[in-house]
């Protein structure tokens, strides 16, 4: 599903933000990706949706080099991740339905159709009754919802989610990894980036671990990453 | 700017239909100015001799017809300068002989100008081409001109859309990263601002060539109202008008391609 090897990430002339990282994503696992602030967690997560391209190493999405992707390929890659960002992202002049429908009608789709789906996700995240809502008249914990509504609408395979608990009270951010749990069982690959580590160690998923720029994995991340990446930094 | 470019096409196309009006009137044709009488010629004897003048035309290889203006068709003529009184009677005014050539007709005019002079010394033949050259070169100048004003103006159009577009990709900058995040390809953003400028020049296109048409049609309207008979007529034709309704539509396909090259360029900047 996704492999890093050796991969490192400057910013122009600046410090190395990830030096030398290797692991790897098996399809259908659950990983959080923990760390400090400015650990380089969100730099990892932007590499993932293909925000950035790495300084130096090699890295593969979906069982593809991403550095030989065209970019329309790479557009198709994203239409396979879905990202729920930390400032959420929301776009306040579209409806919760309309913000919730964007990665569908990107891909061509239109109509009812589209509606009906969209309707029933944001019922299932419990938001049935603010589908013609605009997000700044929502509370940080709905939009929240609406945000990781349009990261699973195209029903990806991966999903990212950078500190999506940062906004929200512990009670709402258990129930927010039970969702991406849900959605775990139905096949997507889920990373988290979090600095919450009592919200990490809450929940037994493996962990890859981030500081000064490298990654030391966790539990049961060891196994996973020195079996597909043949090591783990 | 469409409103400037269509009163500089407008202009570019009256020019031409008044150069090309008053080239196939003159052309194929010879005015022969006769001297005014003299005291010892005047009267039956200078009739005569622009009688002669006029059978020796007639009879003239490649001449249809030769005519000589009488008093009234000749005050007609200098109408628009002398006013309705006519030809004063003390203004010694040449004899005008009109000559009509054979179509595609080319008589020798130094020989035909010889001819005539051994019947009227100081005869003048007048084939139209220097006035006509002179005033060809300056219809050519006015439409250079006018293209230049409209290539300046499509300079600017281009410009201003350029810049308007930069606006609009940073102001809508979180908007088109979190596209280009979700998978939209690079085409699906740009046509969301080509659209947009397609609309927007078109509306405006319409409005400018809405005023210019109002400018051209008030301007022609005084013209007529003065009743000046030294311009030609400045109505434009339906071919001129249908070429002015092109450039709406033009303009916003400038405009359209110019967002689209703007916006694509600008993604091409993210990975």
């Amino acid at each position: 599903m996704v492999r890093f090897e050796e991969v490192s990430l400057r910013y122009d002339a600046g410090p190395e933000i990830l030096s030398q990282v290797s692991f790897a994503l098996d399809p259908g696992s659950f990983h959080f990706v923990a760390g400090a602030s400015g650990a380089g967690k969100s730099s990892l997560l932007r590499l993932l949706f293909l925000g950035l391209q790495p300084s130096s190493g090699r890295f593969s999405l979906f069982g593809r080099d991403v550095a030989g992707l065209s970019r329309d390929e790479k557009a198709l890659v994203r239409r396979r991740i879905g990202v729920v960002f930390q400032d959420f992202r929301l776009l306040g002049h579209l409806t919760v339905v309309e913000n919730v429908a964007l990665p569908l009608r990107v891909t061509g789709q239109k109509g009812q159709k589209i509606h009906e789906h969209v309707t029933e996700l944001l019922s299932w995240v419990g938001l049935a009754d603010q589908l013609n809502a605009f997000p700044p008249t929502l509370s940080g914990g709905q939009q929240q919802r609406v945000a990781i509504a349009r990261a699973v609408i195209a029903r990806p395979s991966l999903l990212l989610a950078d500190e999506p608990t940062g906004n929200v009270d512990d009670r709402l951010a258990v129930r927010l990894l039970y969702l991406f749990e849900e959605l775990n069982k139905l096949g997507t690959t889920v990373l988290i980036a979090t600095h919450n580590e009592s919200l990490v160690a809450r929940f037994s998923h493996p962990v890859l671990r981030l500081k000064d720029g490298s990654i030391t994995p966790e539990r049961a991340a060891y196994a996973t990453s020195s079996s597909a990446a043949g090591t783990a930094a | 700017m469409v409103y400037l470019a269509s009163l500089a096409v407008a202009a570019a196309l009256l020019v031409h239909q008044v150069t090309e009006r008053w080239q196939k009137d003159l052309a194929g044709g010879l005015t022969i100015q006769v001297p005014p009488p003299t005291a010892e010629d005047a009267g039956a004897v200078y009739a005569a001799r622009v009688d002669q003048l006029v059978r020796l035309l007639g009879e003239w290889p490649g001449v249809a017809h030769a005519q000589h203006l009488g008093p009234a068709e000749v005050s007609a003529l200098l109408e628009p300068w002398l006013g309705e009184a006519g030809v004063p009677q003390d203004l010694p005014v040449p004899a005008l002989i009109a000559v009509e050539l054979a179509p595609g007709a080319a008589p020798d005019l130094s020989a035909l100008t010889a001819e005539l002079r051994g019947v009227a010394p100081g005869v003048l033949v007048d084939d139209h081409q220097r006035w006509l050259g002179d005033l060809l070169a300056l219809g050519q100048t006015i439409k250079v001109g006018a293209l230049v004003v409209v290539l300046l103006i499509i300079f600017s159009a281009v410009t201003a859309v350029i810049f308007l577009t930069r606006t609009g990709l940073a102001i809508h900058q979180q908007v088109i990263s979190l596209l280009h995040v979700i998978g939209a390809h690079d085409a699906y953003i740009a046509q969301q601002f080509q659209i947009h400028a397609l609309r927007l020049g078109l509306a405006g296109g319409l409005f400018g060539l809405g005023l210019a048409a109002a400018t051209i049609l008030s301007v022609g309207a005084w013209l007529r109202a003065t009743e000046n008979e030294v311009l030609p007529d400045l109505s434009l034709s339906l071919g001129s008008w249908s070429l002015l309704l092109l450039l709406p539509p033009a303009t916003a396909l400038v405009a359209m391609l110019t967002a689209r090259v703007t916006v694509l360029r600008s993604l091409a900047r993210m990975p």
